[in-house]
């Protein structure tokens, strides 16, 4: 029993690892512009087929389509954000939250059908990162799996200390508690915006070439884990990275634990989706902010 | 494996001419609109024919474009060759996404608008029927085609007819075999939805007649990691030696690659099967690989002992055109307007009563064999059934096998495999 209760958790935690990286680049998003990008999951997807189409056609390697998948996944939601978003920081758009959800949601809608037709309906996988299966005691796990957390793992590393450490991301984090005393110091709030939403789309995009080789890109693969992701940012706390990675691992964990313990065998994973759901609703009661939420501010 | 050899293969295009050509048809989308109407043909008033399918999410669009695509080429050859009592056939589509409601609304708005005199196709049961009550409304002939619901027929709606087998032919024959083999106990996985869950009871049914021990698991149709449940199926004593899922969305690809990369099946101890279509798709071996080999699965297909002419010339032309064999979800939408033409050719005009009678007295060689359809109602499903639709249990042997090289492991009659069912090396 402790053998299986071991690889469900280890299972659990890679799945985690993936759904915090989607996480963190909505966290970004959300933290910066204070609207919920409703076309993160379609981001996800495109950087997904970024990468397989970079392998396939320009015969790059897989490693390397990561990176190709989360630069083109930055241009890609950069030129939305140019496009589509800048009403939200005119002082004469009115009610900017509707605002952005209503335009990131169509974005959603344009880059699914965008997807149907130009990469056709039927799913596609691209080579795997790593052949074969680790088999180690009773822990039975795919190389691309070991590689995807990996990788996933040194990506959140890297916006950590990005975020920390370097001269933009202490900008993006000026402007995400105060835009007008970030311009008051001398950045420049609209760059910082569009750097927000082209990072959280990197992000997004690097999560979908990691998952390529392990589940089918297809051009609907983008919306489970956007839901994932949204109860994953406001379990975290909305706006803290940090939250969303914890929150990730957390609701990877359990529910690899609900499914392998849930009394009914039947159920287990037909309720699975909705444990996460639960789980959220719980803490929300006893911690309305989430785990390391900020109080909410709406654009300025 | 890559891309280049599949095109070898014929099984599909390079990554360039794929790209390209997907990048041509999305340069076009802007201004073609989805649902697309041929221009009229010579001075004849055109026959209007609705086709009726997922084109788009959440919908199966993956087996609903190669429907439409069917029936696009039905639809060019009957012209070629005349039309039908020397008028064109023009077809609208309706794109239904999957969802009743927009089943409904489309088939409104064939009636109404398009004054279709019949309407044919669909890949989902729940939409066939919100479709069925409008075309019923109307008195409107309709063909379902790859949709498997007992219950399309069982209505006993005088318009509806369907060409493709149902739950009760399918799934009892797959529960059969499943007992006639000897599997000691066996672990089902069905998707959450209607059809999903009828096909797991239907199997489950018959193995509890055969007494053979089996647990039932459902899962949400946009699952995509079925790790944790595999894990707890791997977990089971006494073990289970058959894993049946019923899983057509694109999950079904992940499923059967989790199931091998985690050592539950298809192997010497368990093996496995996969109902949907999902494992007859042009993408099928790009997406599994190594973990498709030993999977069966049905076609709906013609066997190829059974080919006729009409059916060899269509593989033909349809491999030829899309690079890819056509699955029998395919053949079923362009038997299905080929079976409208034929009873609006012998009815002699397009009038409802004289369809349906027509549809009635069938005796059509299409390329899934000769169609007649039962007018019976003992069961109630039987009711405008096809009731020799064609039905094949198939097992991969080797990589990259088309569907008509796999050995037919049941019913005997058609089989090529001496075994009722090959253990994987």
């Amino acid at each position: 029993m402790l053998n299986y209760l071991l690889v469900q958790a280890v299972n659990g935690l890679v799945i985690g690892v993936i759904y915090a990286v989607i996480a963190a680049g909505l966290t970004v998003i959300f933290s910066i512009l204070k609207i919920v990008n409703f076309a993160h999951g379609e981001v996800y997807m495109m950087g997904g087929y970024f990468a397989y189409f970079a392998i396939a056609l320009l015969g790059v390697p897989p490693m390397a389509a990561i990176f190709v998948a989360m630069a083109l996944a930055f241009l890609l939601s950069v030129l939305f954000e140019r496009t589509l978003l800048t009403p939200l920081y005119s002082p004469t758009t009115e009610r900017k939250a509707d605002y952005g959800i209503l335009a990131t949601f169509g974005i959603s809608i344009l880059l699914r059908n965008i997807a149907i037709i130009a990469f056709g309906p039927f799913p596609l996988r691209p080579p795997s990162f790593f052949q074969g299966v680790l088999v180690w005691g009773p822990i039975v796990i795919s190389w691309d799996r070991i590689f995807a957390a990996g990788a996933g793992a040194a990506i959140l590393v890297a916006l950590t200390l990005f975020l920390r450490r370097s001269a933009w991301g202490q900008a993006l984090n000026a402007v995400s508690q105060s835009r007008e005393s970030a311009a008051i110091v001398g950045i420049n709030d609209r760059l910082v915006y569009t750097l927000a939403f082209g990072v959280g789309g990197a992000l997004a995009g690097g999560a979908g070439a990691l998952v390529g080789p392990i589940y089918a890109l297809s051009p609907t693969m983008g919306l489970q884990p956007d839901t994932q992701a949204f109860v994953i940012v406001i379990l975290g706390g909305m706006g803290s990275v940090g939250g969303a990675i914890i929150a990730a691992l957390l609701i990877g964990l359990s529910e690899g634990m609900f499914v392998a313990l849930f009394p009914d065998p039947t159920r287990s994973l037909a309720y699975a989706q909705a444990f996460s759901l639960l789980v959220m609703m719980l803490v929300l009661l006893v911690r309305p902010k989430g785990f390391f939420g900020r109080v909410h501010l709406a654009m300025e | 494996m890559n891309q280049h050899d599949d095109a070898r293969r014929g099984r599909g295009m390079t990554p360039t001419a794929w790209l390209t050509r997907r990048a041509a048809l999305a340069a076009a989308a802007a201004s073609i609109p989805l649902i697309g109407q041929r221009r009229a043909w010579g001075a004849a008033e055109p026959i209007v024919i609705g086709w009726v399918g997922p084109l788009s999410p959440p919908g199966g669009y993956a087996e609903g474009i190669l429907m439409k695509d069917a029936a696009e080429m039905g639809a060019d050859e009957i012209n070629a060759q005349g039309g039908v009592l020397g008028r064109p056939l023009q077809i609208v589509y309706a794109d239904t996404r999957g969802m009743p409601a927009e089943g409904r609304t489309a088939a409104e708005r064939l009636v109404q608008e398009n004054k279709i005199v019949a309407a044919f196709g669909e890949f989902h049961s729940p939409v066939a029927l919100a479709e069925m009550e409008v075309f019923r409304k109307y008195n409107i002939p309709f063909m379902a085609c790859d949709v498997w619901s007992d219950e399309i027929t069982a209505k006993g709606y005088q318009q509806v007819f369907r060409n493709a087998p149902t739950i009760s032919l399918i799934d009892t024959a797959i529960g059969e075999w499943i007992a006639a083999v000897g599997f000691k106990k066996v672990a089902l996985l069905a998707e959450k939805n209607d059809v999903g869950l009828a096909a797991r009871t239907a199997v489950a049914e018959q193995l509890n007649k055969a007494h053979i021990p089996n647990d039932s698991v459902d899962a949400e149709t946009t699952t995509t990691d079925f790790t944790a449940q595999i894990l707890r199926f791997k977990n089971a004593t006494p073990p289970y030696d058959f894993f049946y899922s019923a899983f057509s969305e694109a999950g079904a690809y992940d499923l059967i690659r989790q199931a091998k990369e985690l050592g539950m099946c298809p192997t010497p101890k368990c093996g496995m099967y996969n109902s949907g279509g999902e494992a007859t798709d042009p993408t099928f071996w790009q997406n599994v690989k190594e973990a498709g080999v030993w999977l069966v699965t049905e076609n709906v297909g013609l066997p190829q002992s059974g080919w006729n002419d009409k059916t060899r010339a269509f593989v033909k032309a349809f491999t030829a055109k899309y690079k890819a064999e056509p699955p029998g979800a395919v053949m079923e939408s362009y038997d299905g307007l080929y079976l409208l033409a034929d009873a609006i050719k012998r009815a002699g005009d397009t009038k409802p009563e004289g369809i349906i009678h027509a549809l009635e007295t069938t005796q059509y060689v299409g390329v899934r064999g000769q169609y007649s359809f039962a007018t019976d109602k003992d069961p109630p499903w039987h009711y405008h059934q096809f009731m020799q639709a064609p039905l094949t249990l198939i097992q991969y042997d080797k990589i990259n096998q088309t569907v008509n090289d796999a050995p037919i492991l049941w019913p005997r009659k058609f089989a090529t495999s001496k075994e009722l069912y090959m253990t994987p090396a």
